[in-house]
């Protein structure tokens, strides 16, 4: 069976490298995106499994992306994950009722994603069979 | 005459060239210094990334001895990788700042003779959130530079221990080194711990820093701070009353509506304004016939978020403020039409102008009428002017009519 994709959002190119390594070494392949364009592009193109989403980004911002990769059929079934300094009660409501699977915000436990990306992935692999 | 001249020249000429080698070899140096640091990041990085993640007991065990610039270099992946973490990792890059004597290191900077090398000391000493330093961070909240100082208190603020919240509740009694605006900030960010030591401490505090208190609780949102705010509500001080109202509304416990229904009939209008303002937050049903009330009081700001607080009440409050309307008190009927207008009930009812439904339009019209009566037809006469549906601007030009509505 071949690894699940990640694809890690993120424009702070530590929390890229960090989350690369943490998710790596723990079997998963990952793909980067350093601003909001490029995110959706390589979601457009590669179909990752996951995507773990920062919110605030260059040239288009994390909810921006997740609208539009939700309204597109080819994208909308890509699961993801928010991760985020926004930490308000209606930023993450405004995130989870937009479509995220889920909301991380930082500063965040490195264990506790491990155990979030995983459950997503069980969850959507178990919904695929 | 000409041959000084011309040895000046060769002399500025000369000092130009100098300046100018300078200002390029040090730029060429700078980097090399930085190509140099980059290299080193990419080989330590991923080893250190790896402890950070849970590998190894120590991270001295997984990297040779770092030294100049390797030493550097490793304290600034740590701290940078410290910014967006918490948990285990984050302990563990306290514990590799500590092994490493980072922390030791940063500690002797705090004694630097310049104020930012110690500033600067302090700031990562924060990052690295060691407790062996917050002793030594708390002794430098007596520096002599004021931003040193308030530097150190930022500094304990991040460090989340309960030894760094008393000195800080200390710094609130002497108004005249520290800024209680500040402090009050640095303590709401430190959670219900600093709740707790300001709920024992607050007797002893300052009147100034008292006011800053009582928002401090109210942003920390701790409940164990409701006892404390209730019996504020009827402090001998107008703005210990208003914050402590302001702060209730924070918390937003519903059981506290009969104390705050009290506060908005209190004789200073700022208490009245704030308690309005809570009790909106808390969305009691008893609550509506007192906000009512409120919309006529003599002060815009009481009247302001009263109306304010209907608003967020829901339906139930928007009804209310659909009532006030044609209240007699001019005040209220102004303060009722700009809040529907600002939450868009009005424009809803303009829409409806268009509606093939005859009983909708009827409705929507009577809605206008009153709205016209109230003298307040500012936002009605734009959307005469500027809707797009020339039958809505017909029938709004027609209500706006001078005659056609009497008040």
């Amino acid at each position: 069976m071949s690894p699940s994709r990640i694809l890690v959002a993120d424009d702070d190119s530590t929390i890229r490298r960090f989350i690369v390594t943490l998710l790596s070494d723990r079997g998963y392949e990952i793909l980067e995106a350093a601003d909001g364009e490029q995110a959706y592009k390589v979601a457009e193109h590669a179909k990752p499994d996951l995507m773990l989403l920062d919110l605030i980004m260059p040239f288009r911002d994390g909810f921006d992306v997740l609208q539009d990769l939700k309204r597109a059929p080819e994208t909308s079934g890509i699961p993801v994950i928010i991760m985020s300094v926004k930490d308000r009660e209606e930023e993450i409501v405004k995130g989870l009722s937009m479509g995220a699977d889920d909301y991380v915000v930082k500063p965040f436990n490195s264990l506790e994603l491990v155990a979030r990306v995983r459950k997503v992935l069980e969850r959507e692999s178990r919904q695929a069979e | 005459m000409s041959e000084v001249l011309i040895q000046v020249l060769w002399v500025l000429g000369g000092v130009l060239v100098l300046l100018s080698l300078y200002i390029i070899a040090n730029k060429a140096l700078r980097e090399m210094r930085e190509k140099r640091a980059a290299r080193i990041r990419r080989d330590l990085e991923p080893r250190i990334l790896e402890y950070i993640n849970g590998k190894g007991e120590r991270l001295a065990a997984l990297l040779p001895p770092p030294k100049g610039m390797e030493r550097q270099v490793v304290e600034e992946v740590l701290l940078d990788n410290a910014r967006f973490l918490k948990g285990n990792s984050r302990a563990r890059i306290t514990a590799a700042c500590e092994d490493l004597g980072y922390v030791r290191e940063r500690v002797r900077q705090l004694r630097n003779p310049r104020w930012w090398k110690r500033a600067e000391a302090a700031e990562k000493l924060a990052a690295m959130k060691s407790p062996k330093s917050a002793q030594d961070i708390i002794a430098l909240m007596r520096d002599e530079v004021p931003e040193v100082r308030m530097r150190a208190a930022r500094a304990l603020g991040q460090m989340e221990t309960r030894t760094s919240i008393k000195p800080l509740i200390e710094a609130f009694q002497d108004p005249n080194r520290w800024s209680a605006l500040r402090i009050a900030d640095i303590l709401s960010g430190m959670g219900p711990e600093a709740a707790d030591e300001l709920v024992e401490s607050f007797a002893t505090l300052p009147i100034k820093a008292r006011v800053a208190a009582v928002d401090c609780l109210g942003r920390v949102r701790s409940h164990r701070a409701a006892g404390l705010l209730i019996k504020l509500l009827s402090d001998p001080d107008r703005d210990i009353r208003a914050r402590a109202a302001h702060s209730l509304g924070l918390i937003g416990d519903p059981n506290f509506t009969p104390d705050l229904l009290r506060s908005v009939k209190d004789p200073a209008w700022p208490v009245r304004a704030m308690a309005a303002k809570a009790l909106g937050k808390l969305g009691r049903p008893e609550a509506v016939e007192p906000l009512r009330e409120a919309l006529k009081d003599r002060e815009w700001w009481v009247r302001i978020n009263a109306a304010e607080g209907l608003r967020s009440m829901g339906e139930r409050g928007l009804a209310a403020l659909v009532g006030a309307i044609e209240a007699e008190d001019r005040y209220a009927r102004h303060a009722a039409v700009a809040t529907l207008e600002g939450a868009g009930v009005l424009d809803q009812y303009v829409e409806k102008l268009a509606s093939p439904d005859e009983r909708e339009r009827e409705k929507a019209l009577a809605f206008i009428r009153k709205i016209v009566a109230a003298e307040r037809t500012d936002h009605l006469m734009q959307t005469a002017a500027r809707h797009a549906q020339e039958k809505v601007r017909e029938q709004l030009s027609r209500i706006l009519a001078p005659g056609e509505v009497k008040a």
